[in-house]
């Protein structure tokens, strides 16, 4: 069975219509990426998956693992294993960083019909996992995201994916703005997580990120659309001919800003 | 006097005054002061909303009824006097000293506790209701303490009303020496629809330091206007806490004179304000002189059709140069029903000043409760993860004073509070 099927999707932000018939379909243990200009849809795939209020698709299904996954809430989709994390990750004063992980966690496993983790076993297991992503302890107990730098908050978005390990993680232009450091980083998060029963959706603007993700099938998507489909060289296509030969090159992102 | 009568029930007033007159009462030997405050309130009427200071405070519940002083020996709610804090503690029922439920042991020497007869003072100026305070105070918690004096624990002074229809009209009195230190917590709670009208006052002399924690916790259906009014001399230091949860109509005026040099007054409030509910704080901070410096942050929390009112005034005089004031009102609603007021009111006539202001309005980010939602929680636990945030400064700061059994109450409110708000 596909993890992640996209049946023919359409879908429109404000009454405009982004995508115009996405079909894609993950099977356990693939990772893919959509690359594509600037406003050709990427990031409200992303956050049609992931179920940001405001974003609906119009026609055509999203299947997670055979089931209706447009019919779920946010949190839902979360607590059956979607991850997503955000290009934009947002700052919640006043929650603190590592209470909010333990507590997605322990709804997650809650769900799953697994214990609640204690503080200790928690803290044990979270401390591995920012080892792993080379964040400093210091940020568990600043507010979510509150002051971090660009690179710090998607850190902690791969944090929370490397904890909550999920099955299906999409990630949206998580690469933005990153320095070599930081991507390795990034790049580090998700080659830990592959595994054969796992899938990522990987949404970048370059081609960069794949040189340390290596992608088993890639996507163009532009004006809604993807255009081609192909294995991990075709990436290195696009970052030498650019994505002019497919049409429109220009817009500008919009999504979750 | 200008004020015209509005429709008061005043002779079923002047009956429930005169009746009180009639009761025995130990050192009650100033009827004509009360009759001249009862004859300034019957003169004033109640505030009506064309009053700028009551535009959005609605007496109404109070206006059409007749409350009357209640007896001091009402059958209790256990659970009131479970203790609170660690420390002393003076108890009064609807106005009047309790002090078989009163416990003022382990006070250092140069601490005086008492509970007293108030005087009928302070009713001069045109606020009817200190008027009326003035026309029916009973009993008077004093604390005194000599230059130097600490308190080692806080002291809990806890103010109960009881009946339907009951009149509470307790006083405090905090004078601290000197250097001394001291942490106050004035607690109000009661069960049924009554009325508490407590007035306080607090004199702080060079450099003494007090900590003064409001929680007003009072019953739903009760109504609780009170008044604060507070001198600082020279390099005091005030912190004053509110916790404001309960009555459906609770309004603070507090009056705040920075008198000395280097004095400096941090006032932190939080309300929880549901559906009916009005919270109103009212304050008028004064900068007298100069090297002073004040810190105002009053958040609230709306749901239903709750209504919040934060109205403040802050006064640098000439002279007052290097004043540091700043003062902040956030409010959040939860519902689109809830109405926030704010008004800040700043009057500077001094050049040299660093004063500041800024007022909040807004819902839940909705960004915020989105991202929270994409990691597993559920919408009911984001909201109240955000409404926990919001609050937690707050919470913070009565952690940070050590009131950990304040710090319970309030989260044991606001669980309820947002289980109310998360039903349909």
């Amino acid at each position: 069975m596909n993890l992640l099927e996209i049946r023919d999707l359409h879908a429109s932000v404000d009454g405009r219509e982004i995508l115009k018939g996405v079909s894609l379909a993950i099977r356990p243990g693939e990772v893919h990426a959509i690359m594509g200009p600037n406003g050709s849809g990427k990031s409200t795939l992303a956050n049609i998956v992931a179920g940001r209020p405001g974003y609906a698709a119009t026609a055509g299904e999203v299947l997670y693992r055979g089931t209706d996954l447009l019919a779920l809430a946010p949190e839902e989709r979360a607590r059956e294993g979607v991850f997503l994390a955000f290009q934009y990750p947002v700052e919640i004063p006043g929650v603190n960083n590592l209470y909010f992980l333990k507590a997605a966690l322990n709804a997650i496993r809650k769900h799953r019909g697994e214990d609640e983790l204690d503080a200790l076993d928690f803290l044990e297991r979270v401390q591995r996992k920012a080892g792993l992503v080379k964040m400093d302890e210091s940020f568990f107990k600043r507010p979510v995201n509150e002051g971090f730098s660009g690179g710090e908050k998607k850190r902690n978005e791969i944090l929370q994916m490397t904890v909550l390990e999920p099955q299906l993680a999409v990630l949206d232009e998580t690469d933005s703005g990153l320095d070599i450091d930081a991507l390795k980083v990034v790049a580090d998060g998700v080659n830990a997580l592959r595994g054969p029963e796992r899938g990522f959706l990987v949404i970048t603007h370059y081609q960069r990120l794949l040189d340390y993700i290596v992608p088993d099938h890639v996507h163009v998507l532009v004006d809604g659309r993807i255009v081609r489909s192909g294995g991990a060289g075709l990436a290195l296509e696009l970052e030498a001919q650019g994505y002019g030969d497919f049409g429109r090159a220009g817009g500008a992102s919009r999504a979750g800003a | 006097m200008a004020t015209p009568l509005n429709p008061l029930p005043l002779d079923a007033w002047r009956e429930a005054f005169e009746a009180f007159l009639e009761l025995p009462a130990e050192g009650r030997a100033d009827e004509d002061a009360r009759r001249a405050a009862f004859e300034r309130f019957a003169a004033l009427g109640f505030p009506t909303r064309r009053l700028e200071g009551w535009r959005f405070t609605d007496l109404a519940p109070l206006r059409g009824t007749v409350f009357e002083p209640g007896a001091g020996d009402r059958p209790l709610d256990a659970a009131w006097l479970a203790p609170l804090v660690d420390g002393p503690r003076l108890v009064f029922v609807n106005g009047r000293h309790a002090p078989w439920l009163s416990q003022l042991e382990g006070l250092p020497a140069g601490a005086r506790l008492e509970a007293v007869p108030a005087l009928p003072v302070g009713f001069d100026g045109d606020d009817a209701l200190a008027a009326l305070h003035a026309a029916f105070v009973e009993d008077e918690a004093r604390l005194v303490l000599a230059p130097g004096v600490a308190l080692e624990r806080p002291l809990h002074l806890l103010l109960l009303s009881v009946g339907d229809g009951t009149l509470a009209t307790p006083r405090v009195v905090l004078e601290l020496g000197e250097g001394a230190a001291a942490t106050v917590v004035e607690e109000h709670r009661g069960q049924g629809a009554y009325w508490s009208n407590p007035q306080a006052s607090i004199r702080l002399r060079a450099g003494a330091r007090l900590t003064h924690v409001a929680l007003q916790d009072e019953a739903p259906e009760a109504s609780h206007t009170a008044r604060l009014a507070v001198r600082l001399a020279r390099d005091a230091r005030l912190a004053l806490a509110r916790v404001w949860l309960g009555g459906r109509l609770a309004r603070a005026d507090l009056a705040l004179a920075l008198d000395g040099e280097g004095a400096e007054a941090t006032l932190e409030g939080l309300s929880l304000v549901g559906d009916g509910q009005t919270a109103d704080h009212h304050v008028d901070l004064r900068h007298a002189v100069a090297h002073g410096s004040s810190r105002q942050t009053f958040r609230a929390v709306l749901s239903g059709a709750a209504r919040s009112v934060f109205d403040g005034t802050i006064r640098v005089e000439p002279g007052a140069q290097k004043t540091d004031a700043q003062q902040q009102a956030r409010n959040l609603l939860l519902s689109r029903r809830a109405v926030a007021n704010t008004q800040p009111r700043l009057e500077i006539f001094a050049d040299d000043v660093k004063c500041g202001h800024g007022a909040t309005v807004g819902a839940l980010d909705d960004d915020a409760l989105f991202y929270l939602r994409s990691r597993g929680l559920g919408e009911a636990e984001a909201r109240a993860m955000l409404v926990r945030a919001f609050a937690a400064e707050f919470v913070d700061v009565l952690a940070d004073a050590g009131l950990v059994g304040i710090v319970r109450r309030l989260e044991a409110r606001l669980a309820a509070f947002l289980d109310r708000e998360g039903r349909p």
